[in-house]
Protein backbone atom coordinates (compact mmCIF):
# COMPACT_ATOMS: atom_id res chain seq x y z
CA UNK A 1 0.00 0.00 0.00
CA UNK A 2 0.97 3.92 -0.29
CA UNK A 3 1.17 4.81 3.67
CA UNK A 4 4.14 6.17 2.74
CA UNK A 5 3.17 9.01 0.94
CA UNK A 6 0.05 8.89 3.09
CA UNK A 7 -2.21 7.85 0.64
CA UNK A 8 -4.62 5.13 2.15
CA UNK A 9 -8.24 5.38 2.25
CA UNK A 10 -7.45 5.61 6.40
CA UNK A 11 -5.58 8.65 5.84
CA UNK A 12 -8.15 10.09 3.71
CA UNK A 13 -10.34 9.83 6.19
CA UNK A 14 -8.54 11.81 9.21
CA UNK A 15 -6.93 14.37 6.83
CA UNK A 16 -10.62 16.10 5.84
CA UNK A 17 -11.26 14.99 2.02
CA UNK A 18 -13.81 12.89 3.61
CA UNK A 19 -15.32 14.97 6.35
CA UNK A 20 -19.10 15.22 7.42
CA UNK A 21 -19.13 11.43 5.65
CA UNK A 22 -20.74 9.63 8.38
CA UNK A 23 -22.78 11.04 11.12
CA UNK A 24 -26.58 10.18 11.24
CA UNK A 25 -26.49 7.57 8.43
CA UNK A 26 -26.86 3.95 8.62
CA UNK A 27 -24.72 2.01 6.67
CA UNK A 28 -25.10 -1.43 5.14
CA UNK A 29 -22.97 -3.20 6.67
CA UNK A 30 -20.39 -3.35 3.57
CA UNK A 31 -19.53 -7.35 2.68
CA UNK A 32 -23.23 -8.55 4.21
CA UNK A 33 -23.99 -9.38 0.85
CA UNK A 34 -20.62 -11.48 -0.01
CA UNK A 35 -20.93 -13.35 3.60
CA UNK A 36 -24.63 -14.21 2.72
CA UNK A 37 -23.57 -15.36 -0.93
CA UNK A 38 -20.83 -17.52 0.77
CA UNK A 39 -22.92 -19.24 2.99
CA UNK A 40 -25.76 -20.95 0.66
CA UNK A 41 -22.19 -22.29 -1.43
CA UNK A 42 -23.07 -24.27 -4.42
CA UNK A 43 -21.51 -24.57 -7.39
CA UNK A 44 -22.29 -22.82 -10.40
CA UNK A 45 -21.30 -23.46 -14.21
CA UNK A 46 -22.39 -20.78 -16.17
CA UNK A 47 -22.37 -21.07 -20.19
CA UNK A 48 -18.90 -22.22 -21.38
CA UNK A 49 -17.72 -21.20 -17.94
CA UNK A 50 -14.80 -23.29 -16.22
CA UNK A 51 -16.82 -24.92 -13.23
CA UNK A 52 -16.42 -22.71 -9.78
CA UNK A 53 -15.87 -23.84 -6.64
CA UNK A 54 -17.38 -22.25 -3.33
CA UNK A 55 -14.35 -20.55 -2.27
CA UNK A 56 -14.08 -19.36 -5.84
CA UNK A 57 -17.76 -18.32 -5.72
CA UNK A 58 -16.96 -16.09 -2.74
CA UNK A 59 -13.53 -14.99 -3.81
CA UNK A 60 -15.45 -13.54 -7.06
CA UNK A 61 -18.38 -11.82 -5.29
CA UNK A 62 -16.01 -10.08 -2.85
CA UNK A 63 -14.30 -8.74 -6.06
CA UNK A 64 -17.33 -7.85 -7.39
CA UNK A 65 -18.12 -5.48 -4.75
CA UNK A 66 -14.31 -4.03 -4.97
CA UNK A 67 -15.36 -3.64 -8.62
CA UNK A 68 -18.46 -2.26 -8.37
CA UNK A 69 -17.13 0.55 -6.13
CA UNK A 70 -14.61 1.41 -8.12
CA UNK A 71 -16.44 1.42 -11.24
CA UNK A 72 -19.54 4.14 -9.63
CA UNK A 73 -16.39 6.01 -8.62
CA UNK A 74 -15.39 6.18 -12.09
CA UNK A 75 -18.47 6.87 -13.31
CA UNK A 76 -19.80 9.65 -11.12
CA UNK A 77 -16.29 11.38 -11.93
CA UNK A 78 -17.32 11.38 -15.75
CA UNK A 79 -21.08 12.54 -15.03
CA UNK A 80 -19.89 15.20 -13.15
CA UNK A 81 -17.43 16.31 -15.77
CA UNK A 82 -15.27 18.52 -12.99
CA UNK A 83 -12.36 16.38 -13.30
CA UNK A 84 -10.48 17.99 -16.93
CA UNK A 85 -7.96 17.49 -18.93
CA UNK A 86 -5.46 14.22 -18.28
CA UNK A 87 -7.24 13.53 -14.80
CA UNK A 88 -10.77 13.27 -16.72
CA UNK A 89 -9.10 11.23 -19.32
CA UNK A 90 -7.67 9.08 -16.67
CA UNK A 91 -11.24 8.37 -15.46
CA UNK A 92 -13.58 7.76 -18.68
CA UNK A 93 -10.55 5.12 -19.61
CA UNK A 94 -10.82 3.32 -16.21
CA UNK A 95 -14.17 3.95 -15.70
CA UNK A 96 -14.89 1.65 -18.63
CA UNK A 97 -12.45 -0.85 -17.48
CA UNK A 98 -13.99 -1.18 -14.35
CA UNK A 99 -17.65 -1.19 -15.55
CA UNK A 100 -16.36 -4.08 -18.08
CA UNK A 101 -14.69 -6.15 -14.53
CA UNK A 102 -18.01 -6.01 -12.90
CA UNK A 103 -19.90 -6.95 -16.05
CA UNK A 104 -17.64 -9.96 -16.38
CA UNK A 105 -18.27 -10.81 -12.18
CA UNK A 106 -22.12 -10.21 -12.93
CA UNK A 107 -21.58 -12.77 -16.14
CA UNK A 108 -20.04 -15.44 -14.61
CA UNK A 109 -22.15 -15.20 -11.13
CA UNK A 110 -25.01 -14.88 -12.76
CA UNK A 111 -27.93 -15.81 -9.67
CA UNK A 112 -24.81 -15.64 -6.81
CA UNK A 113 -23.63 -12.14 -7.47
CA UNK A 114 -24.28 -10.10 -4.64
CA UNK A 115 -26.03 -6.76 -5.22
CA UNK A 116 -24.36 -3.57 -5.46
CA UNK A 117 -24.10 -1.51 -2.57
CA UNK A 118 -25.14 2.25 -1.86
CA UNK A 119 -22.35 4.34 -2.25
CA UNK A 120 -21.82 7.90 -1.21
CA UNK A 121 -18.88 9.92 -2.05
CA UNK A 122 -19.40 12.81 -0.69
CA UNK A 123 -18.12 15.16 -3.18
CA UNK A 124 -14.56 13.70 -3.92
CA UNK A 125 -15.78 13.08 -7.24
CA UNK A 126 -16.40 16.75 -8.34
CA UNK A 127 -12.65 17.91 -6.73
CA UNK A 128 -9.84 17.19 -8.68
CA UNK A 129 -7.04 16.73 -5.88
CA UNK A 130 -9.76 14.91 -4.24
CA UNK A 131 -10.41 12.69 -7.08
CA UNK A 132 -7.22 11.70 -8.20
CA UNK A 133 -5.94 11.11 -3.90
CA UNK A 134 -9.17 9.12 -3.77
CA UNK A 135 -7.93 7.11 -7.19
CA UNK A 136 -4.96 6.34 -5.94
CA UNK A 137 -6.49 4.70 -2.55
CA UNK A 138 -8.93 2.78 -4.24
CA UNK A 139 -6.48 0.98 -6.84
CA UNK A 140 -3.57 0.89 -4.53
CA UNK A 141 -6.49 -1.04 -2.46
CA UNK A 142 -7.99 -3.12 -5.39
CA UNK A 143 -4.38 -4.39 -6.11
CA UNK A 144 -3.65 -5.23 -2.67
CA UNK A 145 -7.19 -7.13 -2.38
CA UNK A 146 -6.43 -9.08 -5.31
CA UNK A 147 -3.17 -10.17 -4.12
CA UNK A 148 -5.12 -10.84 -0.57
CA UNK A 149 -7.80 -13.15 -2.07
CA UNK A 150 -5.53 -14.94 -4.93
CA UNK A 151 -4.44 -18.11 -2.73
CA UNK A 152 -8.04 -18.71 -1.98
CA UNK A 153 -8.73 -18.94 -5.63
CA UNK A 154 -8.81 -23.02 -6.50
CA UNK A 155 -9.62 -23.04 -10.33
CA UNK A 156 -6.92 -22.26 -12.14
CA UNK A 157 -8.47 -20.65 -15.43
CA UNK A 158 -10.13 -18.02 -12.67
CA UNK A 159 -6.71 -17.49 -11.40
CA UNK A 160 -5.53 -16.72 -14.80
CA UNK A 161 -8.48 -14.19 -14.68
CA UNK A 162 -7.71 -12.61 -11.27
CA UNK A 163 -4.05 -12.09 -12.14
CA UNK A 164 -5.18 -10.70 -15.68
CA UNK A 165 -7.26 -8.00 -13.29
CA UNK A 166 -5.11 -8.03 -10.88
CA UNK A 167 -2.07 -6.61 -13.14
CA UNK A 168 -4.37 -3.49 -14.73
CA UNK A 169 -5.38 -2.40 -11.41
CA UNK A 170 -1.95 -2.61 -11.03
CA UNK A 171 -1.29 -0.43 -14.04
CA UNK A 172 -4.40 2.14 -13.21
CA UNK A 173 -2.91 2.10 -9.58
CA UNK A 174 0.57 3.87 -11.27
CA UNK A 175 -1.52 5.73 -13.87
CA UNK A 176 -2.97 7.81 -11.06
CA UNK A 177 -0.27 7.67 -9.18
CA UNK A 178 1.41 9.77 -11.85
CA UNK A 179 -1.05 12.25 -12.41
CA UNK A 180 -1.32 13.04 -8.44
CA UNK A 181 2.34 13.65 -8.44
CA UNK A 182 3.97 10.57 -7.13
CA UNK A 183 6.56 8.38 -7.77
CA UNK A 184 4.25 5.01 -9.59
CA UNK A 185 6.82 2.49 -8.30
CA UNK A 186 8.53 2.63 -5.59
CA UNK A 187 8.56 -0.93 -3.72
CA UNK A 188 10.54 -4.05 -4.12
CA UNK A 189 7.25 -5.64 -2.60
CA UNK A 190 3.94 -4.87 -2.89
CA UNK A 191 2.19 -6.21 0.62
CA UNK A 192 -1.53 -8.04 0.11
CA UNK A 193 -4.46 -7.03 2.44
CA UNK A 194 -6.62 -9.22 4.43
CA UNK A 195 -9.89 -9.14 3.93
CA UNK A 196 -10.74 -7.36 7.42
CA UNK A 197 -8.34 -5.13 6.75
CA UNK A 198 -10.07 -4.33 3.25
CA UNK A 199 -13.69 -4.14 4.83
CA UNK A 200 -12.31 -2.00 7.70
CA UNK A 201 -10.67 0.71 5.49
CA UNK A 202 -13.53 0.97 2.91
CA UNK A 203 -16.16 0.77 5.87
CA UNK A 204 -14.14 3.55 7.97
CA UNK A 205 -14.44 6.07 4.57
CA UNK A 206 -17.90 6.00 4.82
CA UNK A 207 -18.58 6.01 1.13
CA UNK A 208 -20.83 3.15 1.47
CA UNK A 209 -24.08 4.18 2.88
CA UNK A 210 -27.83 3.00 2.76
CA UNK A 211 -30.85 4.50 0.70
CA UNK A 212 -32.29 6.89 1.58
CA UNK A 213 -35.86 6.44 2.76
CA UNK A 214 -38.49 7.62 0.05
CA UNK A 215 -41.12 5.55 0.79
CA UNK A 216 -43.82 5.93 3.69
CA UNK A 217 -46.95 4.46 4.54
CA UNK A 218 -48.80 7.66 6.29
CA UNK A 219 -51.44 8.95 4.51
CA UNK A 220 -51.03 11.32 1.86
CA UNK A 221 -51.77 15.46 2.62
CA UNK A 222 -51.13 16.21 -0.85
CA UNK A 223 -54.06 19.06 -2.25
CA UNK A 224 -56.20 15.82 -3.47
CA UNK B 1 27.10 -31.56 -31.71
CA UNK B 2 29.33 -29.47 -33.34
CA UNK B 3 30.18 -25.70 -33.19
CA UNK B 4 28.38 -24.65 -36.03
CA UNK B 5 24.94 -26.88 -34.86
CA UNK B 6 25.30 -25.31 -31.80
CA UNK B 7 25.32 -21.87 -32.67
CA UNK B 8 22.16 -22.64 -34.99
CA UNK B 9 20.20 -24.26 -32.19
CA UNK B 10 20.85 -21.34 -30.04
CA UNK B 11 19.79 -18.49 -32.65
CA UNK B 12 16.75 -20.53 -33.14
CA UNK B 13 15.97 -20.67 -29.48
CA UNK B 14 16.87 -16.82 -29.17
CA UNK B 15 14.59 -16.26 -32.63
CA UNK B 16 11.53 -18.37 -30.00
CA UNK B 17 12.26 -15.99 -27.54
CA UNK B 18 12.12 -12.98 -29.46
CA UNK B 19 8.96 -13.99 -31.35
CA UNK B 20 7.34 -15.20 -28.19
CA UNK B 21 8.18 -11.56 -26.76
CA UNK B 22 6.95 -9.69 -29.55
CA UNK B 23 3.79 -11.78 -29.22
CA UNK B 24 3.37 -10.78 -25.51
CA UNK B 25 4.00 -6.82 -26.63
CA UNK B 26 2.44 -6.19 -29.31
CA UNK B 27 -0.74 -8.77 -28.74
CA UNK B 28 -2.50 -7.12 -25.22
CA UNK B 29 -4.40 -4.46 -26.83
CA UNK B 30 -7.36 -3.78 -24.46
CA UNK B 31 -10.51 -4.86 -25.40
CA UNK B 32 -9.10 -6.68 -28.20
CA UNK B 33 -8.92 -10.73 -29.46
CA UNK B 34 -7.34 -12.10 -26.27
CA UNK B 35 -3.46 -12.70 -27.79
CA UNK B 36 -2.24 -16.15 -28.51
CA UNK B 37 -0.23 -17.36 -25.24
CA UNK B 38 3.42 -18.64 -26.71
CA UNK B 39 3.62 -22.23 -25.59
CA UNK B 40 7.28 -22.44 -23.56
CA UNK B 41 8.86 -26.03 -23.82
CA UNK B 42 8.98 -27.79 -21.21
CA UNK B 43 5.76 -25.78 -19.11
CA UNK B 44 2.44 -26.69 -19.21
CA UNK B 45 -0.17 -25.42 -21.23
CA UNK B 46 -1.40 -21.90 -19.40
CA UNK B 47 -4.67 -22.41 -18.13
CA UNK B 48 -7.64 -20.49 -20.37
CA UNK B 49 -9.22 -17.33 -19.02
CA UNK B 50 -11.97 -18.30 -16.49
CA UNK B 51 -14.44 -14.87 -17.09
CA UNK B 52 -15.46 -13.69 -20.12
CA UNK B 53 -13.61 -10.33 -19.77
CA UNK B 54 -15.66 -7.75 -22.14
CA UNK B 55 -13.90 -4.85 -23.95
CA UNK B 56 -13.91 -1.57 -22.16
CA UNK B 57 -17.56 -0.37 -21.08
CA UNK B 58 -17.53 3.68 -22.23
CA UNK B 59 -20.13 5.44 -20.75
CA UNK B 60 -23.62 5.70 -22.11
CA UNK B 61 -25.55 8.51 -23.87
CA UNK B 62 -26.27 10.69 -20.66
CA UNK B 63 -28.99 12.91 -22.60
CA UNK B 64 -31.90 11.17 -20.50
CA UNK B 65 -30.34 10.73 -17.27
CA UNK B 66 -31.56 12.84 -14.49
CA UNK B 67 -29.89 12.77 -10.78
CA UNK B 68 -31.20 13.28 -7.31
CA UNK B 69 -29.26 13.72 -3.92
CA UNK B 70 -30.86 13.34 -0.65
CA UNK B 71 -30.53 16.12 1.68
CA UNK B 72 -27.49 15.00 4.50
CA UNK B 73 -27.80 17.80 6.67
CA UNK B 74 -30.64 20.76 7.62
CA UNK B 75 -28.63 23.34 5.34
CA UNK B 76 -29.69 26.95 3.98
CA UNK B 77 -30.17 26.62 0.14
CA UNK B 78 -28.41 29.73 -1.36
CA UNK B 79 -29.02 32.11 -4.13
CA UNK B 80 -25.14 32.12 -5.75
CA UNK B 81 -22.45 29.28 -4.63
CA UNK B 82 -21.09 30.74 -1.98
CA UNK B 83 -21.55 31.07 1.90
CA UNK B 84 -22.41 34.56 2.70
CA UNK B 85 -24.64 34.26 -0.39
CA UNK B 86 -28.61 35.36 -0.29
CA UNK B 87 -30.77 33.01 1.52
CA UNK B 88 -33.48 31.76 -0.46
CA UNK B 89 -34.92 28.34 1.64
CA UNK B 90 -33.59 26.18 4.79
CA UNK B 91 -33.69 22.72 3.95
CA UNK B 92 -34.40 20.24 5.99
CA UNK B 93 -34.25 16.59 6.93
CA UNK B 94 -37.46 15.14 6.09
CA UNK B 95 -40.96 15.85 4.12
CA UNK B 96 -44.39 16.52 5.36
CA UNK B 97 -44.88 12.56 4.61
CA UNK B 98 -41.42 11.51 7.27
CA UNK B 99 -39.88 10.84 4.03
CA UNK B 100 -36.38 11.67 3.29
CA UNK B 101 -36.40 14.73 1.56
CA UNK B 102 -34.57 15.32 -1.62
CA UNK B 103 -33.70 18.06 -3.95
CA UNK B 104 -33.19 17.25 -8.06
CA UNK B 105 -29.73 18.28 -8.86
CA UNK B 106 -29.37 20.65 -11.75
CA UNK B 107 -25.50 21.41 -12.07
CA UNK B 108 -22.56 21.96 -9.83
CA UNK B 109 -19.99 24.56 -9.62
CA UNK B 110 -16.51 24.99 -7.74
CA UNK B 111 -16.88 28.45 -5.94
CA UNK B 112 -14.44 31.31 -5.15
CA UNK B 113 -13.93 29.52 -1.50
CA UNK B 114 -13.02 26.29 -3.71
CA UNK B 115 -15.95 23.84 -2.21
CA UNK B 116 -18.32 22.47 -4.67
CA UNK B 117 -21.84 23.60 -4.76
CA UNK B 118 -24.74 22.34 -6.45
CA UNK B 119 -27.74 24.09 -8.21
CA UNK B 120 -30.54 22.23 -7.33
CA UNK B 121 -34.46 22.41 -7.86
CA UNK B 122 -36.04 22.89 -4.49
CA UNK B 123 -40.18 22.13 -3.26
CA UNK B 124 -40.74 25.65 -1.92
CA UNK B 125 -43.09 28.61 -3.53
CA UNK B 126 -42.43 30.33 -5.64
CA UNK B 127 -42.53 27.15 -8.16
CA UNK B 128 -39.54 26.36 -9.69
CA UNK B 129 -37.57 27.48 -7.23
CA UNK B 130 -33.85 27.30 -7.70
CA UNK B 131 -30.69 27.32 -5.21
CA UNK B 132 -27.18 26.54 -4.53
CA UNK B 133 -26.21 24.33 -1.99
CA UNK B 134 -22.53 22.88 -0.60
CA UNK B 135 -21.86 19.45 -2.39
CA UNK B 136 -21.11 18.00 0.91
CA UNK B 137 -24.88 18.65 2.91
CA UNK B 138 -26.33 16.33 0.16
CA UNK B 139 -26.08 12.26 -0.11
CA UNK B 140 -25.12 10.10 -2.52
CA UNK B 141 -26.48 11.25 -6.04
CA UNK B 142 -29.11 8.71 -7.69
CA UNK B 143 -29.93 8.48 -11.34
CA UNK B 144 -33.36 8.27 -13.37
CA UNK B 145 -33.89 7.76 -16.73
CA UNK B 146 -37.59 8.62 -16.88
CA UNK B 147 -39.39 11.82 -17.54
CA UNK B 148 -43.32 12.08 -16.96
CA UNK B 149 -44.84 14.99 -18.56
CA UNK B 150 -48.68 16.16 -17.53
CA UNK B 151 -50.31 17.93 -20.72
CA UNK B 152 -52.85 19.97 -19.04
CA UNK B 153 -54.61 21.15 -21.97
CA UNK B 154 -55.19 17.16 -23.13
CA UNK B 155 -55.70 15.78 -19.72
CA UNK B 156 -53.08 13.44 -20.09
CA UNK B 157 -49.83 12.24 -18.73
CA UNK B 158 -47.00 10.16 -20.41
CA UNK B 159 -44.21 8.61 -18.96
CA UNK B 160 -40.89 8.64 -20.82
CA UNK B 161 -37.64 6.18 -20.09
CA UNK B 162 -34.58 7.35 -22.00
CA UNK B 163 -36.39 9.35 -24.24
CA UNK B 164 -39.45 6.44 -25.07
CA UNK B 165 -42.54 6.50 -24.58
CA UNK B 166 -43.76 3.70 -21.80
CA UNK B 167 -47.10 4.77 -19.99
CA UNK B 168 -49.85 7.04 -21.16
CA UNK B 169 -53.07 8.01 -20.25
CA UNK B 170 -55.83 10.21 -18.94
CA UNK B 171 -55.77 12.32 -15.89
CA UNK B 172 -57.94 14.66 -13.67
CA UNK B 173 -56.54 18.01 -12.74
CA UNK B 174 -57.09 21.34 -11.29
CA UNK B 175 -60.28 23.02 -10.97
CA UNK B 176 -60.14 26.84 -12.24
CA UNK B 177 -60.44 27.88 -8.76
CA UNK B 178 -57.03 25.96 -7.61
CA UNK B 179 -54.97 25.01 -10.61
CA UNK B 180 -52.43 22.17 -10.96
CA UNK B 181 -49.75 24.51 -10.98
CA UNK B 182 -47.09 24.69 -14.50
CA UNK B 183 -43.52 24.22 -14.50
CA UNK B 184 -40.66 21.65 -14.08
CA UNK B 185 -40.84 19.78 -10.94
CA UNK B 186 -39.84 16.14 -9.43
CA UNK B 187 -41.24 13.42 -7.70
CA UNK B 188 -40.45 13.28 -4.25
CA UNK B 189 -41.86 10.20 -2.38
CA UNK B 190 -44.16 7.48 -2.98
CA UNK B 191 -47.15 6.16 0.12
CA UNK B 192 -48.64 3.22 -0.50
CA UNK B 193 -50.70 1.10 2.13
CA UNK B 194 -52.18 3.94 3.80
CA UNK B 195 -55.86 4.31 4.70
CA UNK B 196 -57.67 7.18 2.68
CA UNK B 197 -59.88 5.58 -0.06
CA UNK B 198 -59.50 9.37 -1.88
CA UNK B 199 -55.93 8.89 -3.01
CA UNK B 200 -55.94 5.94 -4.18
CA UNK B 201 -53.93 2.65 -3.66
CA UNK B 202 -50.75 4.89 -4.65
CA UNK B 203 -49.35 8.37 -4.43
CA UNK B 204 -46.51 10.29 -6.03
CA UNK B 205 -45.18 13.60 -3.64
CA UNK B 206 -44.19 16.51 -6.18
CA UNK B 207 -42.26 19.20 -5.50
CA UNK B 208 -45.15 21.44 -6.39
CA UNK B 209 -47.35 23.04 -4.21
CA UNK B 210 -50.50 24.90 -4.72
CA UNK B 211 -49.88 28.87 -5.27
CA UNK B 212 -53.84 29.00 -3.76
CA UNK B 213 -54.24 26.64 -1.40
CA UNK B 214 -51.09 27.87 0.58
CA UNK B 215 -52.47 27.03 4.05
CA UNK B 216 -53.46 23.41 2.97
CA UNK B 217 -52.11 21.04 5.95
CA UNK B 218 -48.41 20.39 5.73
CA UNK B 219 -48.06 23.11 2.94
CA UNK B 220 -50.24 22.28 0.19
CA UNK B 221 -47.95 20.10 -2.12
CA UNK B 222 -49.50 18.55 -5.10
CA UNK B 223 -49.49 14.54 -5.57
CA UNK B 224 -50.05 12.24 -8.82
CA UNK B 225 -52.38 9.47 -7.40
CA UNK B 226 -55.53 7.52 -7.57
CA UNK B 227 -59.14 7.81 -6.51
CA UNK B 228 -62.24 6.84 -5.28
CA UNK B 229 -64.40 8.76 -7.95
CA UNK B 230 -62.97 7.32 -11.28
CA UNK B 231 -65.88 8.85 -13.17
CA UNK B 232 -64.32 11.92 -12.89
CA UNK B 233 -61.09 11.19 -14.80
CA UNK B 234 -60.37 12.64 -17.06
CA UNK B 235 -61.61 16.25 -15.99
CA UNK B 236 -60.69 19.50 -14.17
CA UNK B 237 -61.77 18.47 -10.74
CA UNK B 238 -58.99 18.17 -7.98
CA UNK B 239 -57.73 20.78 -5.78
CA UNK B 240 -54.61 20.82 -7.94
CA UNK B 241 -53.24 17.39 -7.47
CA UNK B 242 -53.06 15.00 -10.49
CA UNK B 243 -55.27 12.40 -10.17
CA UNK B 244 -55.20 8.83 -12.10
CA UNK B 245 -57.87 5.89 -12.13
CA UNK B 246 -56.38 3.62 -9.55
CA UNK B 247 -55.79 0.76 -12.13
CA UNK B 248 -53.23 3.32 -13.91
CA UNK B 249 -51.68 4.93 -10.80
CA UNK B 250 -50.96 1.46 -9.80
CA UNK B 251 -49.32 0.53 -13.82
CA UNK B 252 -47.43 4.30 -13.36
CA UNK B 253 -46.00 2.58 -9.70
CA UNK B 254 -44.49 -0.20 -11.33
CA UNK B 255 -42.95 2.32 -13.58
CA UNK B 256 -42.09 5.72 -12.23
CA UNK B 257 -38.90 6.05 -9.58
CA UNK B 258 -38.75 8.25 -7.08
CA UNK B 259 -36.65 11.54 -8.24
CA UNK B 260 -38.36 11.62 -11.58
CA UNK B 261 -38.21 14.82 -13.13
CA UNK B 262 -41.81 16.26 -14.03
CA UNK B 263 -43.16 18.58 -16.70
CA UNK B 264 -46.52 20.48 -16.35
CA UNK B 265 -47.44 22.00 -19.16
Amino acid sequence: MSADFGLDLAVLDRDGALEEARAGLSRRSFFVGVAAGAGGLLLYRGTDAPAQTAADIDVLNYALVLEYLQAAFYTEAEQAKAIKGRAGEAASTVGAVERAHVKAFLDALGSKAVKRPQFDFQGVTEEPRAFLKTAVAFEDLAVAAYKGEAPKLQTPAIITTALGIHTVEARHAAWMRYLYGIRPAVNAFDEPRTRPEINKIVRETGFVTSTPQTRSSQAPRYTG
Amino acid sequence: MSARRATAAGLLCGAAVGVAAAALVTGGSAGGAAPATPALPGLPAPAGQGLAIPRPRPLGPQDHVSQWAPVRRPLVARRRPAAGAARVTRLGLRTPEGTRNLVRVLGRRTGADRRVWVHVALAVLPNGSTAWVPRRALGAYEEVTTRLVIDTRTLRATLYDRGRRVFRTRVGIGRAESPTPRGDFYVRNRLERYRSPAYGPLAFGLSARSETLTDWPAGGYVGIHGTDRPDLVPGRISHGCIRLRNADIRRLGRLMPVGTPVRIR
